[in-house]
């Protein structure tokens, strides 16, 4: 494909969340959700575009190799299902803290600034994107106007925006070293023995990793998570995540062949199987399901971190759990989403034998869980399977142990919770003497249709389809590793 | 700088922190002003202007807005003690953060000046991490702000986009205490983090 043709894809790309944000603020009811589910129809198409042409370069102002190319795909999907979701989620929010067609901006604008980030030849201005997912998420966060959403809401953007600054001396530091900050002019650069690259990478580590929720950065991850309105959690932990993992991995690959290499290589594994290991531990004692689904999208960033930094196939496979991860924690969130319209808790304690009551709903979640914690022959399990077998093909049988110990105790804590959620005894009604758990059957809102069913369902089919038959996901992101 | 940075941290009342990060983010303007007759790099001066406009005056303007909100002065609950020994805390941080920029950055970087936005930086997670008041949190993120782009006009004057950075950081900074901050009083009715601890686990 013709350079002009391709930087035209990419203007698409961006231009259309762009202007399904201006028109969602036209003063016409509906005309907000039809014109965000536009542009998130728009982005898919354009990005399967971008997918199948399998160009690699600079194209203008933009940078294509097959990372970006899966990054840009996975987010036009999540921002096209969270769209969607929110037709059930949003107008089942009582005393929102803004307006409905200034959410649907906001979420176009998420989507915008997110693809702009993982699509831009600059690291400059993937930092400004990043930063700028805070700016168009922060009130997202806060919308059910809650004390515990607003108290988030405010704890995300503080601690977030510390961190990013951080970030900033980064992308400086790589202005210092280097004097540009093209992407395609840096990658395969020979980085020489200074220490400003190293510092670079360790400055980018805090500020990214702040955003990626990588421990001990993470405080801001699980409240944000558990408060936001179920489609924008989806969004935080299917794409914004990886997002903020993107912008550390472009950082840290820069350091390729160069002498600190091995030593920034060795802190990333270190930073990423330590939030792994903290969040499969805390993952299984929390009582809170958002709270317990936000562990889990954290030990999932930390796997993936391990996978990128181990290289080689370990890349493959996180970029593979990325995928993977985000079409199945987003059905997650969305089944969360249905349980909690349905028994108006987040309370594990309070939320038992959901299966009995929502039928649908209660399996998706219980499969979505499977999904994420790494359950054959869902796509996360492809991907994780990958990463361990990197780590014991070049001789860290220790990594691979501790890997191991994550996946499991991932897999027990979050499942075993999830299974006594979903197909647990429903606690009695308060005339026997029990708690009671949401409303009585048969007076309950209408807590599932078609779409809050369908959108969970077809999330996880794709999840499905990524572990079942991967080889176009393979060969992209070999194209980007370089073999 | 170093001086405003700990005068932020030896304040109880919020109203003179919020005036000690404004005349801070004047003084960085200054010192853009200083560095652009240095160099002729016309962008510190578009850099100097954002920083005296909006870190200097509108953002200031509006915390105080949001202190009177409240019909009384502000003081931080349970600071009283804890003031004196985050006073000391730092200016041995000053001292520290000095020796390891000495030991670590100096032979690299070879510009002596950045230790004082490297000391700063250090300040402002300090100010960050140990206040309660939502406000005086906000002091210190702009204290970082100021650090940084101090940092980046000092290391790489002639980087692209500091002044698309200064701008995002702003707008940032505009949504923190011009939305989220007033959904959090007129939620919470309160700005003191202790107030702010439902969330746990």
């Amino acid at each position: 494909m013709r350079v002009v043709d391709q930087t035209l894809l990419f203007v698409g790309l961006l231009a259309a969340p762009a202007a399904g944000a201006a028109v969602s603020l036209l003063p016409r009811d509906g005309v907000e959700f039809i014109a965000s589910l536009a542009s998130s129809v728009a982005a898919v198409v354009i990005s399967l575009f971008i997918f199948g042409s399998g160009a690699t370069g600079a194209f203008g102002p933009f940078y294509s190799d097959g990372l970006s190319r899966i990054m840009a795909i996975t987010i036009s999907s999540v921002f096209f299902t969270s769209v969607a979701y929110s037709s059930f989620y949003v107008k089942r929010i009582k005393e929102p803290l803004v307006r409905f067609r200034w959410y649907y901006s906001l979420l176009d604008l998420f989507a915008f600034t997110m693809l702009m980030a993982t699509t831009v030849d600059d690291l400059g201005f993937v930092w400004i994107a990043i930063e700028a997912t805070t700016v168009t998420s922060a009130l997202l966060v806060a919308l059910e106007r809650e004390r515990t959403s607003v108290e988030a809401a405010w704890r995300y953007t503080l601690i977030v925006s510390a961190g990013l600054v951080s970030s900033l001396l980064s992308v400086i530091f790589v202005y210092f070293s280097q004097g540009t900050l093209l992407i395609s002019d840096l990658t395969g650069r020979q980085m020489g023995a200074g220490l400003l690259m190293p510092l670079a990478v360790g400055f980018a580590l805090v500020g990214y990793g702040t955003k990626a929720g990588i421990a001990p950065m993470h405080s801001w991850l699980p409240d944000a998570h558990s408060e936001a309105p179920s489609p924008v959690s989806a969004m935080f932990s299917g794409i914004l995540l990886p997002t903020s993992i993107y912008a550390l991995v472009r950082t840290f690959n820069l350091l390729q062949g160069s002498a600190s290499f091995e030593a920034m290589k060795n802190l990333l594994i270190g930073f990423g199987i330590f939030t792994a290991l903290l969040a499969a531990i805390i993952m299984g004692h929390q009582r809170n399901y958002k709270r317990m689904l936000a562990y889990s999208s954290m030990e999932n960033m930390g796997i993936i971190l391990v996978g990128f930094a181990l290289g080689g196939i370990g890349a493959i496979g996180a970029a593979v759990q990325i995928v993977a991860h985000a079409f199945a924690k987003s059905s997650a969130f969305y089944g969360a989403g249905n349980i909690l319209v349905a028994f108006e808790s987040k309370s594990m304690a309070k939320v038992q034998g959901v299966a009995a009551r929502l039928k649908f709903s209660g399996h998706l979640f219980a499969l979505s869980c499977l999904a994420v914690t790494g359950a054959p022959p869902f796509g996360v399990f492809v991907g994780e399977f990958m990463i361990v077998s990197q780590a014991v093909s070049v001789g860290n049988l220790a990594l691979a142990l501790l890997l191991a110990v994550v996946y499991t105790y991932g897999f027990i804590g979050l499942n075993r919770q999830s299974v006594r959620m979903i197909f647990g005894q429903s606690n009695p009604g308060p005339e026997s003497g029990g708690e009671p758990s949401g409303p009585a059957p048969g007076t309950l809102p209408s807590s599932e249709n078609w779409v809050s069913v369908a959108i969970p369902f077809a999330n996880l089919v794709v999840a499905l389809v990524i572990g079942v038959y991967m080889s176009p996901l393979l060969l992209q992101a070999a194209q980007w590793l370089g073999h | 700088m170093i001086l405003s940075a700990l005068y932020l941290q030896s304040q109880t009342f919020v109203d003179p922190t919020i005036r000690a990060a404004a005349a801070q983010s004047l003084i960085l303007a200054a010192l853009f002003v200083v560095l652009f007759l240095q160099s002729g790099a016309a962008d510190l001066l578009y850099l100097a202007a954002i920083t005296a406009g909006i870190r200097g005056v509108l953002i200031p303007v509006v915390m105080l807005y949001q202190v009177r909100r409240f019909k009384h002065s502000l003081r931080e609950s349970g600071t009283g003690q804890r003031v004196p020994s985050l006073v000391i805390v730092g200016v041995i941080l000053v001292i520290a953060g000095y020796a390891l920029f000495k030991t670590a950055l100096l032979p690299t970087l070879s510009n002596p000046s950045v230790s004082v936005p490297f000391v700063l930086v250090l300040l402002s997670f300090l100010l960050i991490v140990t206040r309660r008041n939502a406000l005086t949190q906000m002091t210190g993120f702009l204290e970082e702000e100021n650090a940084v782009l101090y940092a980046g006009a000092l290391i790489a004057p002639s980087i692209p986009l500091l002044i698309e950075f200064a701008v995002v950081l702003d707008i940032l900074g505009v949504v923190l205490v011009g939305v989220i901050l007033s959904a959090t009083r007129d939620v919470l009715r309160t700005l003191e983090s202790p107030e702010l601890e439902q969330l746990t686990g």
